[in-house]
């Protein structure tokens, strides 16, 4: 089995239109490594969720900042490290939206942190300095 | 993100296609409102182009099911590719929503 790691590094800002941005790099990125176009999609979500958070409440000044999105692929395993400076938040604490629920008493909203839990296979949070630390794994097919 | 309206007698036919994400998702909302304003109480949405959806769409597509619900209307989806059926299986959407594998399918149900 092929073992050597290969990685990647995207710089985004916190603006919403960086996420088409973001969405043609995890495209050339499947590309590259070879991943198939469900599996590129499913992290391209996780990623979208994750920037989609940060950038609408990371952030109370108008200043622009700059969000670091860190890949890597080692074997059969996929590392994503999203790293900000925004307010510490731990998304891992949210509470998972009850998706049992019918349509008419469905609550709107909530489902991005749920949807990369359910995505990755492990998603923790780390604070470190003034920078939040969310790092998510996947194992995928070789 | 394309998205077409086409009306044909008693029903109403969006077609969305390409990516719907959290870029146009205020662009889709605003198209999905206008349709309902006009007084359409039987939508398709027509999803066999549609390539991505976030968590901003699943939103919209929910806020127009409550309101479809609310009129006594009927709010179909059809043709949806298997990644997106996924996301709509795991977000619990799936059971909230009538999905049909074709457009036939979804005129009939």
């Amino acid at each position: 089995m092929d073992k050597e790691a290969v990685r990647d590094v995207l710089f985004v800002t916190n603006h919403i239109d960086e996420l088409i941005r973001v969405a043609a790099f995890m495209e050339e990125l499947g590309e590259k490594w070879g991943l198939s176009v469900s599996l590129v999609m499913s992290l391209n979500l996780a990623v979208e969720e994750a920037l989609t958070n940060i950038i609408a409440y990371g952030y109370d000044d108008e200043s622009s900042h700059t969000i670091e999105i860190r890949l890597e692929k080692s074997g059969n395993e996929l590392f994503i490290n999203v790293i900000d400076d925004g307010h510490e938040y731990d998304p891992t604490l949210k509470a998972d939206p009850d998706i049992t629920q019918s349509a008419e008493t469905r609550k709107v909203g909530g489902l991005g942190i749920f949807l990369i839990k359910k995505i990755m296979d492990t998603v923790e949070y780390q604070r470190t300095g003034n920078k939040n630390y969310l790092n998510l794994t996947k194992n995928i097919e070789s | 993100m394309n998205v077409k309206v086409e009306s044909s007698g008693d029903y109403t036919t969006i077609i969305v296609e390409g990516r719907l994400d959290t870029t146009n998702a205020g662009e889709f909302e605003k198209q999905m409102m206008a349709v309902l304003q006009d007084g359409c109480t039987r939508i398709i949405l027509d999803c066999t182009g549609l390539s991505y959806i976030s968590s901003s769409g699943l939103r919209i597509l929910l806020v127009v099911q409550k309101k479809m619900i609310a009129i006594k209307g009927q709010f179909s989806l059809c043709c949806l590719h298997p990644g997106i059926k996924e996301i709509f299986d795991i977000s619990g959407f799936s059971t909230i929503f009538s999905i049909f594998p074709d457009k036939e399918a979804a005129l009939n149900g």
